[in-house]
């Protein structure tokens, strides 16, 4: 047994101990909290700051698109818009219903936004709803305390005013897709020499961001986009903003406008003249080369675009035969067929065929072992070139074709625009063939036959082209051979007008004027194979101005014009088609329509294509339309009129909110 | 010393023994339900006082309750601690058959009318046993071996249930006030030694073998053997950026960007001591913790002055719960021990740790207001 141990003195002694321990930790505690604020390495108040703020991007608003008088073509507006925050929705149903009796939207709208919601993130705002009026936004404004969670917003979006008639040569903005994401991401993104902004995935995926995908708005995207802004905010753990940081932030700024060289009345017209066909239309300054009008047809909202088409909607768009949202105008690629026959003429004459050589058309040409047919099947009889163009005689081509040769046809061709890709700032540009035994060896086909020549003459076989290089070509043979090149882009920021074109070298005039004269006579003399596209019942005034037809300018010069009409095979000519008219074959089976075209004769200044697919011959369908397109187009003189100054447009910024 | 011999000493009227109350603890108890109140009016949640007022209230009902049984003779309280040990223990065998679980865990006994913990009873129950225990044991007897194999008994049985359940805060503080009134009642450090080599065995053991898998990741998150800043280690990062960034006053009172918005998780239960630091500082912090140190010291007073073996024992047992409660939870949200489910005490929000700690109280104050009588052994009614 131990000693006698006095309990108490014990009790007492480690009463201290324990007390003193206790105190001990106590000050530990205090110690530790002194450490974490002080020693501790880690900056703590700055991993607080990290938690509380975050840096919320502000998508800046970007450039306008201008017609070349200033017609504001693409926009981005205030609109007033709906969100809906999931988690303070308490009531979805109820809202959105009262959301729906507002708007005007039917219960099966609810049902598929209350779908939406369900599946949305629940702290970040759904876009319920844009394009409310401001009489809808108002009524809504007002109930906003019993509706929870809806927040009534004014927002940034992009808009196509002119919706179908500008939407291929314009464009539209998209969210940017996973594509644009992952290169932002890969080591591409430096390599490409993207600016910053495309190099941020974060960014990217930020709802409000927008990128051209289509047209001007997707060539132009850099310029177009604008620079972001940021604000600070405080949020909570869940990322809800709990108050903004005001003094912290910085405004966005609009990205540059663009003018173009379109007259959107004309565009507008051109469009609409096409309703139903499936066909394109340039016009085309030739002195200047700016293109007044690059309409194809059918067209498509852009505007359906911007915040995401249904699926059911694009498929529409994509499976419609008339190819929508084809840029028929610069990616659609045809044999020029007759069209073409002006380049074999020069190259001919080039060649030493002389002024007065003619051809007897009997309306076949036999040539190696078989028949070349004319497309009028009694023949044209003795033709020379100016004959030969006006009724458009094939046989006369076959031969002009085997004189010239198809390496001077291809060189004339690319010097008036064939097989060149004009680089007018618009996506996938097509730059056509220009066939040649270099090409036709490049191909691995072997030696070019005699054969093929004949077929080159009348613009058949491999040779394909663009509208847009038909309208080049045009203009270049309606200014008198000056290589103007084509121009969508009047005016941007960092964009320097064009110099002088320079003339094509070795075209002679003498030939030039034998060929337009030719081209006057398919519009203008009896046998010509377009004399109903030549009237335009439009009338020189003495003052110089053009005028319609009527009482007051009896004695008036006629407008003239001068053009070449052209057919293009679908498919081979069988028995069963040859010389039946065209609107009994099955459409996709039917030839293109072509016609090209320039004006006013006495001083030419436009020139004009245009293309019916599946149209039939050029003179039955692309010859009226091309008729009409050239007749506003003379009629409005856009060209003499005085185009809008960019400077200008962009100082009325404040005007923009009712402008539209 | 007699009943009759201290009743004719002092005035039994009942406004008299109102006013010879331990007043000082009384006025500690509200000041610390006090810092509870304010801290939760800062984050009330809804923007109503619900919270806050509801904290007021519940402290108010358990302080008069305390008060009324301060009241009852320490013979009153001896006389029940056994039994309250044995109503303690069948409720927690009674969890372990018929318990209803919560939020993964077995601790709730419904009643019927009430749902309670009987953990919590045992708290104040091992308390009362063991006091009483060394209170009737021959002062020679508490040296030997063979006399300290009951109250380890005592400890080891509700501690092993309460594991069980699982609670480890619990049981970590049922055996902390347990060795503490087996430490205070003179056991031998012969016995000592070797039983801490023995808990240090166990605690490895029970590492491996009895922990579950949630206790075992934050025991390896805060042994740095797992690196995990959005699971078990968030709370404790999230609490050390608070203090971190709280400086010597803080960020103000409901300022705290950590606390306001929602980055600090159980705000408002326990981690309500990080709230604290981060709004008033290392300043605010240290004043709570130096309330808590007043607080044990007059416990520590009430047991120095104590008459009988069980009010000092008793009286020390519940400052040595107290310190335990607080030690522990602020040294959790300060990174210093892993993360254990333990609140502060009437700060942080709910009833059971308020409802424990003013038991407990209510026996201190009861100690101190009769420290004249005897009570304790040789008493009879």
């Amino acid at each position: 047994m131990s000693p006698k141990r006095d309990l108490q003195a014990i009790f007492t002694k480690r009463s201290f101990l324990l007390s003193t321990g206790a105190f001990g930790a106590l000050s530990a505690v205090g110690a530790r909290i002194a450490y974490l604020q002080t020693l501790d390495p880690t900056n703590y108040s700055e991993a607080a700051d990290e938690n509380r703020f975050d840096t919320r991007i502000v998508a800046p608003p970007r450039g306008r698109i201008y017609d070349r008088f200033g017609v504001r073509l693409a926009v981005t507006s205030r609109d007033f818009q709906l969100k809906i925050v999931p988690e303070d929705a308490t009531d979805l149903e109820a809202t959105l219903r009262a959301v729906a009796a507002i708007c005007e939207l039917d219960e099966d709208w609810v049902a598929r936004r209350v779908r939406d919601v369900r599946n949305a993130r629940r702290f970040d705002p759904l876009l319920l709803r844009q394009g409310l009026t401001r009489e809808q936004f108002a009524a809504v404004s007002v109930r906003l305390p019993e509706l929870h969670g809806l927040i009534a917003d004014a927002g940034d979006v992009r808009r196509y005013p002119y919706g179908e008639a500008f939407a291929h040569p314009i464009g539209y903005v998209q969210k940017p897709t996973e594509r644009d994401i992952t290169r932002a991401q890969s080591p591409e993104a430096e390599r490409e020499d993207l600016p910053a902004y495309l190099r941020n995935a974060v960014y990217l995926r930020n709802p409000d961001v927008r990128l051209g995908k289509a047209g001007v708005e997707a060539t132009w995207e850099q310029t177009l986009h604008g620079d972001a802004g940021w604000r600070k905010v405080e949020v909570n753990a869940s990322g809800r903003v709990v108050s903004e940081v005001g003094h912290e932030s910085r405004a966005p700024n609009r990205g540059s406008g663009l003018v173009l060289t379109l007259d959107a009345e004309l565009q507008r017209l051109a469009f609409e003249r096409m309703a139903g066909e499936s066909a394109a239309a340039v016009v085309m300054d030739v002195v200047t080369g700016d293109l007044l009008a690059m309409a194809s047809a059918p067209g498509f909202d852009p505007n359906q675009f911007v915040n995401g088409i249904s699926s059911s909607a694009f498929r529409a768009l994509n499976e419609d035969d008339h190819k929508p949202l084809f840029h028929k105008a610069v990616t659609g690629a045809y044999a020029p067929g007759s069209t073409f026959k002006m380049i074999v003429g020069i190259a001919a004459r080039e060649a030493g065929v002389e002024d007065d050589w003619r051809v007897n058309c009997p309306g076949y040409f036999p040539f190696g072992g078989r028949n070349f047919h004319c497309w009028r099947r009694g023949g044209h009889g003795s033709v020379d070139l100016h004959n030969a163009i006006k009724g458009s005689c094939d046989v006369y081509f076959y031969q002009a074709a085997l004189r010239a040769g198809p390496e001077r046809i291809a060189r004339v061709a690319r010097q008036f625009g064939f097989g060149v890709k004009h680089d007018i700032g618009v996506p996938s540009i097509e730059d056509g063939i220009v066939p040649d035994p270099d090409w036709w060896r490049g191909q691995g086909r072997g030696v070019w036959t005699p054969g093929l020549t004949v077929n080159f003459g009348i613009g058949q076989g491999d040779l394909l082209a663009s509208p847009l290089q038909l309208a080049v070509m045009a203009a270049r043979l309606a200014n008198n051979g000056r290589a103007v090149a084509p121009r969508l882009v009047r005016e941007t920021a960092g964009l320097q007008p064009p110099g002088e074109a320079p003339m094509i070298q070795g075209v002679r005039a003498e030939h030039l004027a034998a060929v337009r004269e030719g081209m006057y006579g398919v519009c203008n003399e009896g046998g010509g194979t377009a004399t109903r596209a030549g009237d335009l019942q439009l009338a020189h005034t003495p003052d110089g101005r053009i005028v319609e037809v009527g009482p007051d300018t009896r004695g008036m010069e006629p407008v003239r014009i001068a053009g070449k009409t052209g057919t293009a095979q679908v498919r081979a000519i069988t028995s069963a088609t040859r010389g039946v008219h065209y609107s009994r074959i099955e459409w996709r089976f039917r030839d293109h329509g072509l016609f090209v075209c320039f004006g006013p004769w006495r001083a030419p200044r436009y020139a004009c294509a245009v293309i019916v697919e599946h149209g039939g011959g050029g003179s039955a369908v692309a010859g009226p339309i091309a008729r009409d397109i050239m007749r506003a187009t003379l009629l409005r003189g856009p060209s003499a009129q005085q185009a809008a100054n960019l400077a200008a447009l962009e100082s009325d910024d404040d005007i923009r909110l009712t402008s539209l | 010393m007699t009943i009759a011999a201290s009743a004719a000493r002092r005035p039994q009227g009942f406004f008299n023994q109102l006013a010879r109350l331990n007043w000082g603890i009384i006025t500690l108890l509200s000041a610390i339900a006090m810092v509870g109140v304010v801290m939760h009016y800062s984050v009330s949640a809804d923007g109503t006082a619900r919270m806050p007022i509801e904290h007021a209230t519940r402290f108010a009902i358990m302080l008069s309750l305390a008060i009324a049984a301060a009241m009852a003779p320490t013979r009153v309280w001896y006389a029940a601690s056994y039994g309250l040990y044995g109503i303690a223990l069948i409720l927690l065998i009674g969890v372990e058959i018929a318990g209803e679980t919560r939020m993964g865990a077995t601790r709730w006994l419904d009643l019927g009318v009430i749902s309670l913990q009987p953990s919590e009873l045992m708290k104040v129950a091992i308390i009362l046993a063991l006091a009483r225990y060394y209170d009737d044991l021959p002062p020679h007897r508490a040296s030997t071996l063979l006399w300290t194999l009951p109250p380890v008994a005592l400890i080891a049985v509700p501690v092993a249930l309460v594991m069980h359940q699982p609670d480890l805060g619990t049981s970590v503080l049922i055996a902390a006030a347990g060795v503490a009134v087996m430490f205070l009642a003179g056991l031998r450090w012969r016995f000592i030694l070797p039983a801490l080599g023995a808990a240090l065995i166990g605690t490895v053991f029970a590492y491996q073998m009895v922990l579950h898998d949630y206790q075992r990741d934050r025991i390896d998150v805060f042994l740095g053997l797992r690196n995990d800043p959005l699971g078990e280690g968030y709370h404790v990062l999230q609490s050390k950026i608070a203090i971190g960034s709280a400086g010597l006053t803080g960020q103000g009172y409901m300022q705290g960007s950590q606390s306001q918005n929602d980055f600090l998780p159980e705000k408002q239960t326990d981690f309500i001591f990080t709230m604290i630091v981060e709004e008033f500082g290392l300043v605010g912090g240290a004043c709570v913790l130096i309330l808590y140190g007043l607080l044990m010291a007059a416990a520590m007073q009430v047991a120095m002055r104590a008459k009988t073996d069980f009010g000092k024992l008793g009286a020390a047992g519940v400052a040595a719960t107290l310190a335990s409660y607080v030690i522990i939870n602020t040294m959790m949200v300060t990174g210093l021990v892993p993360v254990v489910g333990i609140p502060l005490p009437m700060i942080s929000y709910g009833g059971t740790a308020m409802m424990t700690l003013m038991a407990g109280f209510a026996f201190v104050l009861s100690i101190d207001l009769h420290r004249d009588q005897t009570g304790g052994r040789g008493i009879l009614w």
